[in-house]
């Protein structure tokens, strides 16, 4: 998902670089504070880890094959800004030293895999953990949280793709989340697996975090940051939902602009779904519809991973 | 005229966290310029011995005087002066070797000192000699062979001027040659050295004094010739009898 | 030594190499800009750049087929992106306006990386304020990658030589067992780096 140089345009550059810089400086404010002298060698090590992990092919179907992007991973071993910083380095170097991803869009793409992968995938792992609770609960939450890392970032340079007019949203929007929402499960299965092998060995290891409660300041500021950003480039999203819905409500025969409101309550239900949705909105269903598949799967894992509760 | 021992260790004590005792009532003194060896079975605690001669453990709950340095016990404070005193060189050079070019690596220990940047080019490509590595300073660490990475280690210490080098297995990874530069230029060192190894031969060549460690306790402290032409105390201790002393007779 | 491609070429002695980081990087990254703001029908822009890189290449003495064989392992990066510009209107020409911006990026970038060793890059950085914590960390991380690699390679080939089979299963579980020792070995090793670093004076 690396954005190579010339895809996007100035405005989108400048934007995503800003906001990845300000979310790297929130995370290096916040680790000056709460890090230790002796846990900065691990985030030097943990970056050439995820690095070294990241090369690793995990075969899929007719010889493609998957990678691993780790932002979860980092985060749940790490903490939200470690895992932040660490996965900037990785990006930094793979545009550097191997042109994996272009100068012009290293803000774009730290913002969208260091920063939004991070974020969305700490925030789904805490929030569904502290639903579920218990060993089974830490993992479910894992493997989903991993799924949704990296549909978020798939969805985020989508946006970014369509608001420089490089690509058209539609397109851009469907061929990616949907080719994500599938990358997204080896994510949540290599990530499960990789800490379920941790746990197994060496559990305390999972019991350290450079964060400790998170605080309110940084909350804000990484929330800041992050609605910012998902307003820029998810917007077109957000834009696409009522188009969808005015199209099913108009071939139904209901006056679209007199009804705008309502529109949005108007229930699916009963009308035949071939040729009235659109391609996005097609995508949002099966996203939606994907999440739900997911968390089922990623409680499945869970269980075969931690068959005993503790 | 009594001299203060450069190094005096009385009864220390050492357990991990996990409780297992490594190290159970060591004593030993070590005199300016002598050159001792630490022999033992794996797991006798040789390298936590060594960890605790520059203060880099315990890291908690120091008993007082249990190691001084020059007289001086090693304390929370004192440590940055220990340091400077005591080199110790690891076992895996590769963790010791932290920077991305040689340069910065043995300029590390000189920065922290506050000494001005002529100096340390100076200090540096003084270092690099010693070692017969000069010209290395613009080299990356993952392109140099085991023996040039620890000879690199080896010239990080000595910029610093240590009165005492710690080595921890210095010719684990070295191949023939590499061991065989190493033993020259351990020899050249001034320094007062004391070297834990497996490598008996290497005991042997260098060193005056050896102290057998096992089970965390010291069994024999006294000339190395003798202790190691010792078969039966050699065999009880794991360890054996190097070769180059098979039909040497001790000499008292 | 599998991960001599990442840095084989960085300090050849050449008239390139031996250009200070920061004229280099200026250049690199301003043509960069460049190139992806011009309007694309300057072809003179675009035939005096590809001309100009291709000038660099040759006095930096790196082996062509070594530039040739990067351009084309990342090359398919840039085409699969490119194929969604081909869904609006115009498309062949978005299509076309972005492979040659793009891939004259990706010579540029290349050029870069392989004539300045990543080091200076990092004093560079130093010189441009980056917090120091930041460069601890990408300089540790540098310095590592290569540790990481050969210790992959090794754990690898542990198992490769204990395996009987091409199941995809097995490949994800040993893989995963892999990762999840690899991490545990890198917390052991940090540690031992900080002693390392204590014992050297840092604080």
């Amino acid at each position: 998902m690396h954005i190579p140089d010339g895809f996007l345009d100035t405005k989108t550059a400048i934007a995503t670089a800003v906001l990845s810089a300000a979310a790297v400086a929130t995370a290096l404010q916040h680790l000056k504070r709460n890090v230790t002298r002796k846990q900065i060698p691990m985030m030097g090590l943990a970056a050439a880890f995820i690095f070294a992990a990241q090369m690793l092919n995990f075969p899929v179907a007719g010889g493609t094959s998957g990678h691993l992007m780790g932002a979860v991973l980092c985060s749940v071993l790490l903490g939200p800004s470690a895992s932040i910083i660490v996965m900037s380095t990785v990006l930094i170097v793979q545009c550097f030293l191997f042109a994996d991803g272009g100068i012009t869009t290293l803000g774009a793409n730290i913002f969208n895999m260091a920063v939004a992968g991070t974020l969305t995938g700490y925030t789904v792992y805490r929030i569904v953990q502290r639903i579920i609770g218990s060993v089974r609960g830490k993992f479910a939450a894992i493997a989903f949280a991993s799924w949704c890392s990296t549909v978020a970032a798939s969805i985020l340079c989508a946006g970014e793709l369509a608001w420089s007019g490089t690509a058209n949203w539609s397109a851009t929007f469907v061929a990616m989340t949907n080719i994500h929402m599938l990358i997204g499960l080896g994510e949540g299965i290599i990530t499960t697996l990789v800490i379920a092998g941790i746990w197994k060995t060496r559990p305390e290891l999972l019991d350290r975090q450079f964060v400790g409660t998170k605080r309110f300041y940084e909350f804000i500021s990484y929330g800041t940051i992050f609605t910012i950003g998902l307003i820029l480039f998810a917007a077109p999203f957000i834009s696409t939902l009522p188009d969808g819905l005015e199209r099913v409500a108009s071939s139904a025969g209901f006056d679209v602009r007199a009804l705008k409101e309502p529109i949005l309550n108007t229930p699916l239900a009963g009308y035949r779904m071939n040729g009235i949705i659109t391609p996005e909105l097609a995508t949002i269903i099966a996203g939606m519809t994907g999440m739900v598949v997911v968390f089922i799967l990623s409680y499945t894992l869970a269980k075969v991973v931690a068959p005993k509760s503790k | 005229m009594a001299m203060t021992p450069v190094i005096e260790v009385k009864n220390l004590y050492f357990k991990f966290h996990d409780g297992t005792e490594a190290l159970r009532g060591l004593t030993f003194k070590v005199d300016e310029g002598e050159c001792v060896g630490i022999i033992g079975p794996n797991g006798a605690g040789k390298s936590t011995l060594l960890l605790h001669l520059n203060g880099l453990l315990p890291e908690e709950g120091r008993t007082p005087f249990s190691v001084s340095i020059e007289g001086k016990q090693i304390t929370e404070e004192s440590l940055t002066d220990i340091h400077r005193i005591v080199g110790l060189l690891f076992q895996d050079s590769d963790d010791q070797l932290f920077c991305p070019t040689v340069f910065e690596d043995v300029a590390f220990g000189p920065r922290q000192s506050g000494v001005t940047d002529e100096e340390i080019k100076k200090i540096v490509s003084e270092a690099l000699e010693k070692v017969a590595l000069g010209g290395y300073e613009k080299r990356s660490p993952h392109h140099l062979s085991g023996g040039e990475k620890q000879r690199v280690c080896l010239a990080g210490i000595l910029a610093c001027n240590p009165k005492v080098l710690v080595l921890d297995e210095p010719t684990k990874d070295l191949d023939p040659r590499g061991r065989r530069e190493l033993k020259i230029l351990l020899r050249s060192i001034p320094a007062t050295k004391v070297l834990a190894s497996h490598d008996l031969e290497l005991v042997a060549d260098l060193c005056s004094r050896t102290i057998v460690l096992d089970g965390g306790r010291i069994v024999a402290d006294g000339p190395t010739i003798d202790l190691l032409s010792d078969e039966k105390l050699m065999l009880e201790h794991g360890l054996e009898k190097p070769h180059s002393l098979q039909h040497h007779h001790p000499h008292s | 030594m599998r991960h001599d491609f990442i840095d084989r070429y960085s300090r050849l002695n050449s008239r390139i190499h031996n250009l200070p980081a920061s004229l280099k990087a200026g250049i690199a990254v301003g043509l960069v800009f460049i190139t992806v703001i011009i309007p694309i029908y300057t072809v003179i822009y675009f035939s005096s750049l590809l001309i100009f890189l291709i000038v660099i290449a040759a006095l930096s003495l790196i082996p062509a087929k070594f530039i040739i064989r990067r351009m084309l392992f990342l090359e398919p990066f840039i085409l699969s992106v490119s194929i969604l510009t081909l869904f609006q209107t115009n498309g062949i020409i978005s299509f076309l306006n972005v492979v040659i911006r793009s891939t004259l990026c990706l010579f540029t970038m290349l050029l870069l990386s392989n004539t300045t060793p990543f080091d200076e890059l990092i004093q560079l950085l130093r010189r441009l304020k980056i917090p120091a914590l930041f460069l601890t960390v990408l300089s540790l991380m540098y310095r590592y990658i290569f540790v990481m690699i050969d210790e992959v390679e090794r754990m690898q080939r542990a198992r490769t030589s204990r395996t009987f089979t091409g199941n995809k299963s097995h490949i994800w579980k040993t893989r995963t067992v892999l990762i999840s020792q690899l991490f545990i070995r890198s917390t052991e090793r940090a540690e031992r780096i900080y002693s390392a670093m204590r014992g050297r004076g840092w604080r």
